[in-house]
């Protein structure tokens, strides 16, 4: 059990620097998700954490020991690929041996560590087939099995479940979150998948081109995102973002964009006056996620007024886009609620979950 | 930015605790202990291919500006080898022999390998047990092929000539005449070659996707049509890399001359590499043969580059 | 009624027709083929004959194919009056020690150029790929030389005469170091990576990992390098001076000049030499075709 550190990460490759000085605690036992777009750097530090590629700068700690200069295995993580990385050419059986044997293990130790993992992963009726000869997730279950046959202090996963299909990676998702309770290793796990960042992850950090976004429970980085990248990235579909100025009104600030004019309640949206005053006349975004809207087909409801443009309905939900001059700003309604395209509705926004992005894409909340 | 100060209770914590200074030597000391398996993996090949490729290579630009050193200590000539190599007619005329002998081998070979592919390709049944047989000679080296060209074209005792005789023919003189003794020599070349090349060219047309064939088939393309609009192009990249490896192959004739006619008749068959030979060990004459061996390494580089540039562009427009 | 029953009739006229044009078509394609077989092994099972005939009974005239008895007397010759059994055991060992050494060298470097990472790497195996492709002839000379001067420096080990240089300078071959690297760079990254941490050194990775998985490759290339070996007949020439230090091609060759006039010898010579190569070429015939083949489609 262990509790990883990364201070001040660096990886470049060439002139392409792909980690960009990101600083990271995970505590011991948990389980944290690295969350972001392809390209964002999230698997590079896996890589580095697990020694498969060498620090440019900055520190990696294990167990409060610094293990940059370390060899992989004397990090004692373990890895799981996303392609599982079995080898081919071995039964399940010595598949799950071979960290062992390497590490020249007494033979009856092995097959009691082996029997052991086949027990929980269920693999015992496998273990004489080679790779070839198992479904994608059993070779998933295999590369689990091998990733805990060496009893590792950190678990390193890479996208473990992007090539399964959909209804197997929820089982998955499921069993893996099992394992993870059974065993309580500290684990980190890289996915572009914000549902399964979501569903798995104790705390998700959010990346982008190697820079750290967000690190947070998953409901804080949901309803207080730190900056409109995560806003977009984090939910399906994602939060309506306003671009427009704040003006000074009679008593309160006020935000203008484009013909939505929203009277801006400091107290309700967790700002103060001050904060806003700063971004006066700045161009700001506001936040606001499709299911803080309500709408309204009684114009004499206070409001923005707009026209229906689409209708999404997904069964469980019906989404409309509502287009206010040029800005489109999407609702989450129940289903079957009467909307007819081209229609005039009026919207307004739960003050308490809308958000104002500062110039520079941060959200004014976190200043506080 | 102040992003990431959730929930620590040691502020510091994304403080570095190694000086720079630290670092790179740590960092330095980690990457030279992962040269020492490098040493091990690299080090026996590349040691060998110093040692007998590289040195020879360098040392043999040396010594084609000396004179002397089998024997005795080498003393340097300046050009002298240089000039003489290039006024030598017996190398003159070793190099038309070669150059010759090249052109036609790799231009018969490959026009039959490619017929007899494409007729194996067209033709599944029995494909293997062709392949085995087209194979066969290849087992048997140029020397010993030689001698068995020997009972065939043998003036006397060639079977070729027995059989002629028996049906009141003239007989031929394969290696008494020229150009008959370099045809020979090419016809051997041939014979040994033909098995690789048509198992080279065959798995190249095997490697066209079946689609590709069904779509001209629908097209009403014919057999022949097909054969060089498709197969043709696919082939070049393949083409490209079988002349490359026949030219430095079949420039390196040796074993056929040596054992059939001995350069002979009138140096009719001479080849650069029995030039070199010669100059080596029958007249000591090591400087023209440094030389000559330059040359040649020279003359073939040369040849493969103008060969990718001919045949990489060439494929490069029909893309 | 009658129309439809006519198209019917001339469209299986013309179905025949086709069919009889492809018949006749692959007729002659067969025809074609079975000459070139006969052209290729023909020569080698004529051979045969003259091998059990004695050297007089091969210039007379009307030609003689079958040998009337089995004459043995060149056989019998070949192995007590030279010293072809010496010859055979020197052949073997000359190309079976340059195919070990060769895959052994060949393996581990494409190993390194493939996975490993060290600074120089890429000039490194640009000059290695730049000697790719020197004609072995034209180090003949300069090889030569170099070899009758290590004859001191390696303590007998590598000279004239020696197997040490006969074998040592024909392993070295940049091209089997390229087959290596490209087979090797197909192998999933991942597996390497998994097996570094699952804590295998490289030495590890190699034989427990990558060896296994190439093992088609390395039998490829070991089948090319023996034949070539095998076939080599300038380098033992002019490193072996002495008759029991000759290896096959060059004894047969020096058998020819000793003997002018007694073809039956050196028709059992050359008979002798090729049924072991081609029993086992006939054994392994799948992995010679595709050591031919292989060569085509990793272009």
């Amino acid at each position: 059990m262990a509790e990883v550190i990364i201070r001040k990460l660096t990886k470049s490759f060439g002139d392409n620097t792909v980690v960009k000085s990101v600083s990271l605690k995970v505590e011991d036992g948990e389980f944290l998700v690295l969350l972001g777009p392809s390209g964002c750097g999230k698997s590079t530090i896996l890589r580095l954490i697990a020694g498969l590629e060498d620090v440019t700068s900055g520190e990696i700690l294990i167990n409060g020991e610094i293990v940059n200069f370390v060899s992989p295995v004397k990090r004692n993580a373990a890895f799981v690929f996303q392609n599982y990385a079995l080898y081919p050419h071995m039964t399940v059986r010595k598949n799950v041996a071979f960290p062992l044997e390497t590490a020249r293990l007494p033979k009856d130790e092995i097959n009691k560590a082996i029997d052991e993992a086949a027990r929980i992963l269920e693999l015992q009726q496998l273990l004489d087939r080679l790779p070839s000869q198992l479904s994608g997730g059993q070779r998933q279950r295999v590369a689990l099995a091998r990733a805990i046959v060496r009893k590792p202090v950190v678990f390193l996963m890479d996208e473990p479940l992007s090539n399964l299909d959909a209804q197997l990676r929820q089982q998955t998702r499921i069993e893996l979150m099992e394992l993870h309770q059974r065993l309580g290793v500290t684990t980190i796990y890289v996915t572009h998948d914000q549902i399964e960042a979501m569903t798995m992850g104790k705390r998700i950090a959010i990346l982008k081109d190697g820079e750290l976004q967000q690190v947070d429970t998953p409901s804080e980085t949901y309803d207080k995102p730190a900056n409109t990248f995560v806003a977009r990235f984090m939910g399906a579909p994602p939060m309506n973002l306003i671009q427009g100025r704040i003006e000074a009104g009679v008593r309160q600030f006020t935000f203008n964009g484009d013909g939505i004019l929203v009277t801006l309640n400091s107290s309700q949206m967790g700002l103060t006056d001050e904060v806003l005053s700063l971004q006066l006349n700045a161009a700001v975004c506001l936040g606001v996620r499709p299911e803080h809207v309500r709408i309204s087909t009684d114009l004499s409801v206070e409001g923005v007024s707009g026209k229906v443009k689409f209708l999404e309905p997904t069964g469980a939900d019906l989404f409309v886009t509502v287009s206010i001059g040029i800005q489109n700003v999407v609702v989450r309604c129940p289903p079957k609620t009467p909307m007819q395209i081209g229609s005039t509705v009026t919207i307004a926004f739960d003050m308490t979950h809308t958000h104002i992005f500062g110039a520079d894409g941060w959200n004014l909340r976190r200043s506080n | 930015m102040d992003l990431v100060e959730q929930n620590l209770s040691d502020p510091d914590w994304q403080e570095l605790t190694m000086s720079d200074e630290e670092f790179r030597r740590a960092r330095s000391r980690y990457k030279l202990r992962a040269l020492v398996p490098v040493v091990g993996f690299l080090g026996p090949f590349l040691f060998l291919w110093s040692v007998f490729l590289a040195t020879p290579m360098v040392w043999s630009i040396w010594l084609s500006f000396n004179t002397g050193g089998l024997i005795d200590e080498a003393k340097f000539v300046g050009l002298e080898n240089w000039s003489r190599m290039l006024s030598n007619d017996e190398l003159v005329r070793s190099l038309k022999n070669t150059a010759t002998y090249v052109v036609i081998a790799i231009f018969v070979v490959f026009s039959l390998a490619l017929l007899i592919a494409s007729l194996l390709n067209s033709n599944k049944r029995g494909q293997n047990f062709f392949k085995v047989a087209l194979y066969f000679p290849l087992l048997v080296p140029p020397i010993m092929a030689g001698m068995i060209f020997f009972f065939l074209t043998h003036y006397d005792m060639g079977i070729i000539n027995l059989v002629l005789q028996a049906m009141n023919q003239e007989k031929l003189n394969f290696l008494g005449d020229n150009p008959n003794a370099l045809l020979t020599i090419v016809s051997l070349e041939v014979w040994r070659g033909l098995g690789f090349w048509v198992l080279f060219f065959l798995a190249g047309l095997q490697s066209i996707p079946a689609d590709l064939i069904d779509a001209a088939k629908i097209d009403g393309a014919g057999s022949m049509r097909r054969f060089r609009k498709i197969s043709i192009p696919t082939l070049r990249p393949l083409l490209l890399f079988a002349v490359i490896i026949a030219l430095i192959f079949n420039f390196q004739l040796f074993d056929s001359v040596q054992v059939l006619t001995k350069g002979g008749p009138v140096l009719g068959t001479t080849s650069v590499v029995w030039f070199i030979y010669k100059r080596l060990f029958a007249f000591q004459d090591i400087g023209l043969a440094y030389a000559t061996s330059v040359g040649l390494l020279l003359l073939v580089v040369v040849l493969t580059v103008v060969a990718y540039g001919f045949l990489g562009k060439k494929s490069e427009n029909s893309n | 009624m009658s129309l439809k029953s006519e198209h019917t009739k001339e469209l299986h006229d013309l179905a025949l027709q086709n069919s009889r044009i492809r018949r006749t078509k692959s007729v002659i394609a067969y025809a074609v083929l079975g000459l070139f077989v006969f052209a290729s092994v023909g020569p080698i099972i004529y051979i045969i004959s003259p091998a059990f005939r004695e050297s007089k009974s091969l210039f007379s005239y009307p030609p003689q194919w079958l040998p009337n008895s089995f004459y043995l007397g060149n056989f019998k010759f070949l192995l007590s009056e030279t010293n072809y059994i010496r010859w055979g055991i020197n052949t073997f060992i000359f190309a079976t020690g340059v195919t070990v050494i060769a895959l052994i060298i060949d393996t581990l470097a494409g190993y390194a150029f493939a996975r490993m990472e060290f600074p120089g790497k890429k000039i490194i195996f640009g000059l290695v790929l730049a000697t790719l492709m020197v004609p072995t002839a034209a180090l003949l000379a300069p090889t030569y030389l170099l070899v009758r001067n290590l004859d001191d420096w390696t303590f007998g080990l590598i000279g004239l005469d020696t197997y040490g240089g006969l074998i040592i300078p024909m392993t070295v071959s940049p091209l089997g170091v390229f087959m290596m690297r490209q087979f090797i760079e197909t192998l999933p990254k991942g597996l390497f990576e998994a097996a570094r941490i699952d804590g295998a050194s490289e030495w590890r990775i190699f034989t427990r990992i990558v060896l296994p998985l190439m093992k088609p490759a390395v039998v490829v290339l070991g089948i090319f390098v023996f034949m070539m070996q095998w076939a080599n007949f300038l380098w033992p020439l002019v490193i072996t001076t002495k008759d029991e230090t000759r290896v096959l091609t060059v004894g047969i060759a020096t058998l020819q000049g000793q003997f002018v006039t007694n073809w039956g010898v050196i028709a059992a010579a050359t008979l002798m030499t090729l049924a072991p190569i081609t029993l086992v070429f006939l054994f392994f015939q799948r992995w010679f075709v595709q050591a031919s083949m292989a060569g085509a489609l990793k272009q």
